[in-house]
């Protein structure tokens, strides 16, 4: 579903060259959960944020369902690869009402049944109907990472990017959450590319794991791997070792 | 030896939607050692932490029993006391750093002004402990650290000036709250290292307010659980995982764990008897 080929991502800050990406290379069948770990500035949010056209590919190639995407990525895209982000306080308008950002998508795309939509996604995401015309600041985190999820699959899409998306929430909030990624993962047959910091979490919903470290590829883990700490390089373990408390 | 001992601590907000009571009645006493406070968002704990510096405005109130600091009356201070203690005896890490840093000045001014003000230390003085202050929590290039403003460095980067800033005094008492949330595992490693050095070599005594149960397990001495500004269970952090209060037990059930099961994940149940 998802094939990244050798790619890199070059920013130019203060006339300074940053090699945020540098020759990753990783493959996600279609219904797979993907996740990639690393510590700040490892690369991992920006080759999430490359796929979906917020950062620029210097190098290399992405390709969603065999297709090379395009710059700019169009519409075709937006319904079939969405991203949930990491903080619901930020990533929601704070003067539009929930109605708003859930109906958006559909009147973009010409879709028409707003009204039965909209009531729809609330209920999938687990939100009261009378959520619907409340403002983000009237919700509590997980009730807005909730709605950016609702949003998220408004167009129906195939594949999720989700860059941390429970790391700002509390831990019952965040079992809550994950649960509700897993059950519409489950119904909609859908493919997650993941990000997150927390080893258990990528555990507890992903297939498959890529470390990096410095824009690098590190090691590429499945499962196993994980639970019988049978990685092969001394970052990996290093990284595991931080995370021992996560066994408990 | 206790250093911090504070007896039915209330603190309560009047507000237009009526009396909301962040924290109803929190006892505790701190030796020189990690004493750890967990709990979800809005369980007091913050509060908690804030008020043992008084730090807390109106309409905000701290009424306690008793509240004494190494012998001095922490109700009973003026505003002149409270500000002798406060960075000297004891001192507090805010959470984020993206709000607690001053955005128009630079790191290097923030760590040297209270240098220059209480302790009237020389410009090169007060430079040269900053550099040491900020290589003591492994920031390797301090030069160019003390140079930028908060929004040129990461979360992580910004958290470590905040404790350097704290850790210049050799305060007597650190209330960190909530120190390494923005960290990753690596730097949030080395960042509990240096406070568990000064608890252990200076015989400082530290409060660590977090969410994460088993990062608190794993790095306190002591815990206390709390829950809707009550703390529910108190106990040695080494028996956490055998916490015997069903709140405390479902806070610990909720988290995934590295090759445990896949299925859904545990709710949490919230009983109102236990914020009684």
């Amino acid at each position: 579903m998802i094939e990244i080929d050798n790619l890199s991502v070059i920013f130019h800050a203060n006339h300074r060259l940053v090699r945020a990406v540098e020759g990753v290379s990783l493959s996600i069948a279609a219904r797979e959960s993907f996740g990639l770990v690393g510590e700040s500035g490892s690369g991992k949010s920006t080759i999430l944020r490359a796929v979906c056209g917020l950062a620029p590919i210097t190098g290399g190639q992405i390709r969603i369902a065999g297709e090379p995407v395009l710059t700019p990525r169009g519409r075709a895209f937006s319904r079939r690869v969405q991203m949930v982000f990491q903080d619901p306080y930020a990533s929601l308008h704070p003067r539009h009402t929930i109605d708003r950002v859930l109906s958006e998508p559909l009147a973009i795309h010409g879709i028409g049944d707003t009204d039965r939509k909209v009531m729809r996604a609330l209920e999938d995401v687990g939100l009261p109907t009378s959520f619907r015309f409340r403002y983000p600041h009237q919700l509590s985190g997980g009730q807005r990472q909730r709605v950016a999820i609702a949003r998220a699959l408004m167009l129906e899409p195939a594949v999720l990017l989700l860059d941390e998306p429970t790391s700002a929430l509390d831990a019952s909030v965040q079992a809550e959450t994950l649960n509700l990624l897993s059950r519409l993962r489950e119904e909609r047959g859908l493919t997650f590319l993941m990000v997150s910091h927390d080893l258990a979490v990528i555990d507890h919903m992903c297939d498959r794991i890529l470390v990096m470290q410095h824009g690098r590829a590190v090691e590429e883990l499945d499962r196993a791997d994980l639970v019988n700490v049978t990685m092969k390089t001394d970052y990996a373990r290093s990284l595991f070792n931080a995370s021992a408390d996560r066994m408990l | 030896m206790t250093l911090l001992s504070v007896r039915n601590l209330r603190v309560s907000f009047d507000t237009e939607a009526g009396l909301v009571e962040a924290v109803r009645g929190v006892s505790f006493d701190l030796g020189r050692e990690r004493l750890g406070i967990v709990g979800e968002s809005g369980s007091g704990k913050t509060m908690t932490g804030r008020s043992v510096l008084r730090l807390i405005r109106p309409p905000g109130k701290i009424e306690a029993d008793a509240m004494h600091f190494d012998g001095a009356d922490l109700m009973a201070a003026s505003e002149a006391e409270m500000r002798a203690l406060r960075g000297r005896r004891m001192a507090m890490v805010m959470q984020d750093p993206k709000y607690s840093l001053n955005p128009v000045m630079n790191v290097g001014a923030q760590l040297t002004e209270g240098l220059r003000q209480r302790d009237r230390l020389s410009a090169g003085d007060a430079r040269r402990k900053a550099i040491d202050a900020l290589e003591a929590v492994q920031i390797r290039d301090p030069e160019r650290v003390l140079s930028a403003y908060p929004h040129e460095l990461s979360g992580g980067m910004g958290q470590r000036v905040m404790i350097a800033m704290m850790l210049i005094p050799s305060p007597d008492l650190l209330i960190a709250d909530e120190p390494t949330s923005a960290l990753d595992v690596t730097v949030q490693a080395e960042v509990l290292s240096i406070l568990d050095g000064l608890v252990r070599d200076r015989g400082m005594g530290l409060i660590f307010i977090s969410h994460d149960l088993r990062l608190v397990a794993r790095f306190c001495d002591r815990v206390l659980v709390m829950y809707k500004g009550r703390v529910v269970e108190e106990l040695a952090a080494r028996d956490l995982m055998q916490a015997r209060h069903p709140y405390t037990q479902g806070l610990l059930n909720c988290l995934p764990r590295i090759g445990g099961s896949r299925g859904p994940l545990p709710g949490l149940d919230r009983n109102a008897e236990w914020a009684r």
